[in-house]
């Protein structure tokens, strides 16, 4: 399988509180509140962090099995492009 | 005809010029916002002319980017205008010259100029009692009429539109002319925000205190704002994210009797 990178839409604005991030899209003006595993993804989505290193540190981090963590993770993934919050590549993303 | 001269109003520490060449308009001006006359120089400039003909517009505000960075159309089926935030300055073509149309388009405007200082406009009543100011927020029909009518012995700022600032670590609640139900405008001052409360009717009264990330959820949609673009919305988002930081916010379920006060006080 090829390596995915995830980059956060500049369109979005976002906090952390208390490990979990409160992300706005500008488009519909809706706050998505996201879990701690979700803001660890959303944190990761530099655009250089490849999604199988995501997987790993939720593996770490969260006690979950591998398997389990790359389904949730996609899924989540599929999510947030759904809502224009991020987008996905198959290369390394600069900084804009 | 020449414009009339010396008409400016002042809102939360911004004093906007009123031009006009309608002695109408001028009358609305003088009469709607008579707490909030002001002298001295302006920070804005708002220029009113009547529009000719029908307007093709829609019902709900449409605020769109124009001709710039800093340059805003703000129209509806009564008004079409120009906002430009570089400048300081807005034109607005009104159909009629009546105090809905001005005092919509007014919102819209500080709305909009009020992100420059750190400032938003809040659905929600805000009222001074020793010396601290408290927001009341929610949407129509969840008691910002009832609390401001209860409260006999504060200070009304309004029981509407309130319009809130952050200066340095903490936060200044101001009193504006956008009154509701009340029909009563706000006193012309301000007081440090001492609480944010999210209002709501219950059987009995009761006060929870909110973390920042579910007030900022919850302090949003009471937020006026009509702008979409991305850089702007992001203004107003930390804005609003400062202001839940720096200011205790609760959940208030209250029954329509002053007795909230009480427990506002026990927290």
């Amino acid at each position: 399988m090829s390596e995915a990178y995830l980059t956060q839409s500049p369109r979005t604005a976002w906090r952390v509180y208390d490990g979990e991030a409160a992300v706005l899209c500008p488009d519909d003006s809706t706050l998505n509140s996201l879990n701690a595993v979700g803001t660890l993804i959303w944190e990761s989505a530099d655009g250089k962090t490849a999604v199988s290193a995501i997987v790993a540190r939720i593996c770490e981090e969260f006690d979950v099995d591998p398997e389990r963590a790359e389904r949730d993770t996609m899924a989540f993934i599929a999510k947030l492009r759904e809502r224009g919050l991020l987008t996905v590549s198959e290369t390394i993303q600069q900084a804009p | 005809m020449p414009s009339v001269p010396g008409l400016s109003i002042g809102i939360a520490g911004l004093r906007t010029a009123m031009v006009t060449r309608d002695p109408d308009v001028a009358d609305v001006v003088r009469d709607r916002y008579q707490g909030f006359l002001s002298s001295g120089p302006a920070d804005w400039r708002i220029e009113i002319s009547p529009l000719p003909g029908s307007v093709p517009f829609s019902k709900d505000v449409v605020v769109r980017r124009d001709g710039g960075p800093a340059r805003f159309s703000v129209r509806r089926y009564d008004f079409a205008g120009i906002v430009d935030l570089g400048e300081r300055t807005a034109d607005v073509a009104l159909t009629s010259p009546d105090d809905v149309s001005i005092n919509s388009f007014l919102r819209i405007l500080y709305s909009l100029a009020l992100v420059e200082t750190r400032g938003l406009v809040v659905h929600a009543a805000s009222l001074v009692r020793d010396g601290g100011a408290y927001l009341f927020c929610g949407p129509s029909g969840s008691g910002k009429t009832t609390v401001a009518r209860l409260s006999t012995d504060a200070t009304l700022l309004s029981d509407e539109l309130s319009i809130v600032r952050i200066a340095g670590e903490r936060a200044v609640c101001f009193g504006t002319p956008f009154r509701g139900e009340l029909a009563l405008a706000g006193e012309d001052r301000a007081a440090p925000l001492v609480g944010i409360y999210f209002l709501h009717h219950g059987g009995r009264h009761a006060v929870e205190a909110l973390g920042p990330k579910e007030a900022l959820a919850r302090l949003l949609p009471n937020v006026l704002f009509f702008a979409r673009e991305a850089d702007v919305t992001a203004a107003v988002f930390h804005i609003a994210a400062n202001l839940v930081e720096a200011v205790p916010c609760f959940d208030l379920s209250f029954r329509p009797d002053p007795g909230f006060w009480e427990v506002i006080r026990n927290v």
